[in-house]
């Protein structure tokens, strides 16, 4: 056990001293100020507790216990969150890693604090809705993805109202915010394959209908990291259902066919690789082999002079030889 | 770090975009107003198209940029999407770089016996590890330290920059798709040995290494082993001793006006084993910078010597794209070299030219200095029973200069599609050219091996060039690939 100086606070200690200060500072008083360097005082404490720093270990794990027994207790995550905003530069970024540290901790199989955020699901609203302020989106944003790699945290995102606020959140005019947005709201979608493929299958309507709007975005880094993740998710065998859904609806097809043909390279060959989906199904409904033929030629022609000298890239090259196969092969339907 | 209540605007039409004072391999840094502020700012132009890398890569380095909030490191306002460009809007060092005033210092005066003298190179390294220290504390690493990276204010501030924006600049491929080959590592002459080797992976210890080498070039205007091509670089930082303050001496004495306690301390960060190398903050304290002075000094001192506006912006608007001074390692092994203009000497003998005993087509700039050479070839495996042959690919650049490209190929183990596909992805080379530059590599390798006498060299139209003007004799619209012993 390492022996503490007389100025070492306990767990208890230090989070009622840091709750005070927080409420302090929500106050928003004359103390404010003094409240301020309180909160990142303490905070610096508790994360020294957890990480350790160069001269000191982290503390043992009954002292690390009691302080996230004391976090939940008081709700003081919580509250932090609340007020992120309120909390210096510094403390906003030890906030995270304070939160991330607890949220990662397990006993045994167990992790203590997801049981606890479920049943505090607002701490999940709240850093949801800090992607609408600027100066502590990328630090909600750290917090998110961190929870978002619990299935039981993903789920309760995915299900809420709120989740369908990324689809702003992801084309907002700061770059770093909408990206940061993108990447957990991509992390939302994949990480938990089966409870992904399930809430698309449950709420295709709703979200498609909402990526529909990505695709069609002004901004060109939204309409190319969404048709990229359209992809990905097209072509996970999980999402099987949800692929053939999609490709049955032929205003999808005519939005591939119109990003092929955009100027962006780099568009275009995302869309490519949605585009082939609905070629290469063998049971094309009508609407959409019409589509195809009406274009057989054209498409063929296209497909011929499309990114030549992808030469390297032996997989694409095969895709395309069996695309122009298919269409040049393509008659229209018996029934 | 924009602070609430002092944002900064998101809209194109916001900012009036003044000179080009930078231009990197996918990005061009402009200065510029900000109009509703009144403030000047730097833009810096990416363009995305060319950017084929994962935009998480992109966010990540900007967010290393933003989560930074230190007087010694860059400022960071913000950043947004213009058609298909990213602008990162930062704040405005209008000193330049330590190396645009090395450079200009040497060319005004005589520098033989040191650039600055040792109160000038204590303040402003003092700043330099300040920032350091805080970006090591946050967990980076910057992995590019070099004179050309710390920018100075018109006041005297001193801030490290484009940590890692230079990095993922330099970076291509899609992660997603296609195996990732390059890995940026830093600039040769400034890099750790353990990062040359990547063998274990580096830690902040490597920026050390690479402080303590920018130190030596504020004294001597050079990193030590500037003379040399890349690949000898590698060699030497891995077989020599550490360098020191006369390692590049010309003369015996030629720098004894620096100290022993300046030594010393150069000493200690070039130490081989990383774990020896003391950490910024150890460093802080050591005995070297007690001569640091204040920023009025470095006013004094730096800002008032060093070059006007307009002759960086004249140097940068020569600058190709392309000619970041940037080196890349493939995962597969291979390094790939881009030259810095700067580093370029024209009078260098020592420097490897084996373009020198071809003809030589001047480019319309007589300056030496706009010809960039780069170098593919294969160091860390070296193939030892495939024979080598070296080769220059000679062509026109967007700007219409002259380049040679020199790389290696490793007969029965590079593959001419890999190589041109390379020189693609690093910029060299038009997508629209792989093709038929893959063919006439083929074919001139393949006749080395198998026919006699052997071609040695082959010119060829490029489809990516306009039809007019053209003229295989000068190379406009056309390319040469030659074999040289």
């Amino acid at each position: 056990m390492p022996l503490f100086g007389k100025s070492q606070k306990s767990p208890a200690e230090l989070v009622r001293s840091l709750k005070d200060a927080v409420t302090a500072l929500e106050r928003g008083d004359k103390k404010a100020e003094k409240a301020q360097e309180d909160v990142s005082k303490n905070l610096v404490l508790i994360k020294n507790m957890l990480y350790g720093t160069s001269d000191a270990e982290p503390q043992t794990d009954i002292i690390v216990a009691q302080l996230a027994q004391e976090l939940y207790n008081t709700n003081l995550l919580l509250l932090l969150i609340q007020n992120l905003n309120r909390i210096d530069f510094e403390g906003k970024k030890d906030v995270a890693q304070v939160f991330n540290n607890v949220l990662r901790r397990q006993i045994g199989t167990r992790s203590p604090t997801v049981e606890y955020i479920c049943t505090k699901p607002e701490i999940l609203f709240t850093l949801m809705s800090g992607y609408e302020h600027q100066e502590i989106a990328s630090n909600c944003g750290t917090m998110l993805r961190e929870c978002a790699r619990y299935e039981a945290l993903a789920k309760i995102m995915l299900y809420s109202d709120d989740f369908y606020n990324f689809f702003r959140y992801v084309e907002v005019s700061t770059f770093d915010i909408a990206s940061d947005a993108f990447s957990t709201f991509k992390e939302l979608l994949t990480r938990h394959k089966m409870l992904c493929a399930e809430f698309l299958e449950t709420n295709y309507d709703k979200v498609f209908s909402h990526y529909q709007r990505l695709l069609n975005s002004e901004n060109y880094v939204t309409r190319r990291q969404s048709l990229k993740l359209l992809g990905e998710l097209l072509l996970d065998r999980h999402n099987f259902s949800i692929m053939t859904r999609y490709i049955t609806n032929p205003d999808n097809l005519k939005l591939m066919m119109n990003m092929l043909k955009e100027k962006s390279r780099n568009i275009q060959f995302e869309a490519f690789h949605v585009f082939k989906v609905f070629v290469a199904n063998p049971n094309k409904p009508k609407p959409i082999l019409d589509i195809l033929l009406r274009n057989q030629d054209k498409l063929v022609d296209f497909l011929t002079k499309f990114h030549t000298d992808r030469s390297e890239d032996e997989q694409f090259n095969d895709e395309k030889a069996y695309l122009i196969k298919q269409i040049k092969e393509l008659k229209p339907s018996e029934h | 770090m924009a602070t609430s209540g002092h944002t900064w605007p998101n809209s194109q039409d916001d900012y009036e975009l003044l000179d080009v004072i930078g231009v990197g391999a996918t990005a061009v840094v402009h200065a510029a107003f900000c109009r509703p502020r009144g403030e000047k700012c730097a833009i810096k132009r990416i363009n995305l198209e060319k950017w084929n890398t994962s935009m998480d890569e992109l966010l990540k380095e900007i967010q290393a940029m933003s989560s930074c909030n230190h007087e010694n490191v860059v400022t960071y306002y913000t950043s947004f999407v213009v058609k298909e460009e990213l602008w990162l809007v930062l704040r405005l060092l209008e000193g330049g770089s330590l190396l645009d005033i090395i450079k200009h210092k040497m060319r005004i005066s005589n520098c033989k016996h040191g650039v600055f003298d040792e109160a000038t190179i204590a303040t402003v390294l003092k700043e330099v590890l300040k920032g350091l220290e805080y970006f090591h504390q946050n967990g980076q690493i910057h992995r590019d330290i070099k004179a050309g990276n710390i920018l100075l204010g018109d006041d005297g501030i001193v801030q490290i920059a484009d940590f890692g924006v230079s990095a993922w600049l330099a970076t291509g491929r899609d992660l997603s798709r296609q195996k990732v080959r390059h890995t940026f590592v830093g600039t040769p002459c400034w890099m750790a040995p353990e990062v040359m080797e990547q063998n274990h992976g580096y830690d902040f210890k490597a920026d050390i290494w690479s402080f303590g080498i920018t130190a030596i070039e504020m004294a001597t205007g050079t990193a030590p082993y500037h003379k040399y091509p890349p690949m000898k670089v590698l060699m030497l930082t891995l077989q020599n001793d550490p360098p020191t303050l006369d390692t590049g001496a010309e003369e015996k004495d030629q720098y004894k006006a620096y100290g022993k306690t300046f030594r010393k301390m150069i000493f200690e960060c070039l130490q081989k084993d990383p774990a020896k190398r003391p950490t910024a903050t150890e460093l802080l304290k050591h005995s070297f910078f007690k001569k640091a002075r204040d920023r009025k000094y470095l006013v004094s001192t730096l800002v008032t010597i060093g070059p006007s506006m307009e002759t960086r912006v004249h140097k940068a608007s020569r600058r190709q794209p392309g000619a970041s001074g940037r080196l890349h390692r493939m995962e597969t092994g291979e390094w790939v070299w881009e030259s810095e203009e700067d580093d370029d000497d024209e009078d260098d003998a020592a420097r490897d030219r084996p373009m020198n005993t071809l003809a030589r087509a001047d480019s319309s700039d007589s300056d030496s200095d706009d010809r960039a050479a780069f170098t593919i070839g294969s160091l860390a495996a070296p193939a030892t029973d495939a024979p080598q042959i070296n080769l220059v690919l000679r062509m026109r650049n967007a700007r219409n200069e002259l380049n040679d490209i020199r790389f290696e190929f490793a007969a029965g183990k590079d593959s001419a599609d890999g190589i041109a596909t390379e020189l693609v992805g690093a910029g060299l080379l038009d997508a629209r050219d792989a093709g038929v530059t893959a063919q006439q590599l083929q074919r001139l390798v393949d006749d080395l091996l198998f026919a006699a006498p052997a071609p040695r060299s082959a010119t060829f139209r490029l489809p990516s060039a306009p039809p007019e003007p053209s003229d295989e004799q000068s190379l406009l619209g056309f390319a040469q690939i030659s074999i040289v012993d």
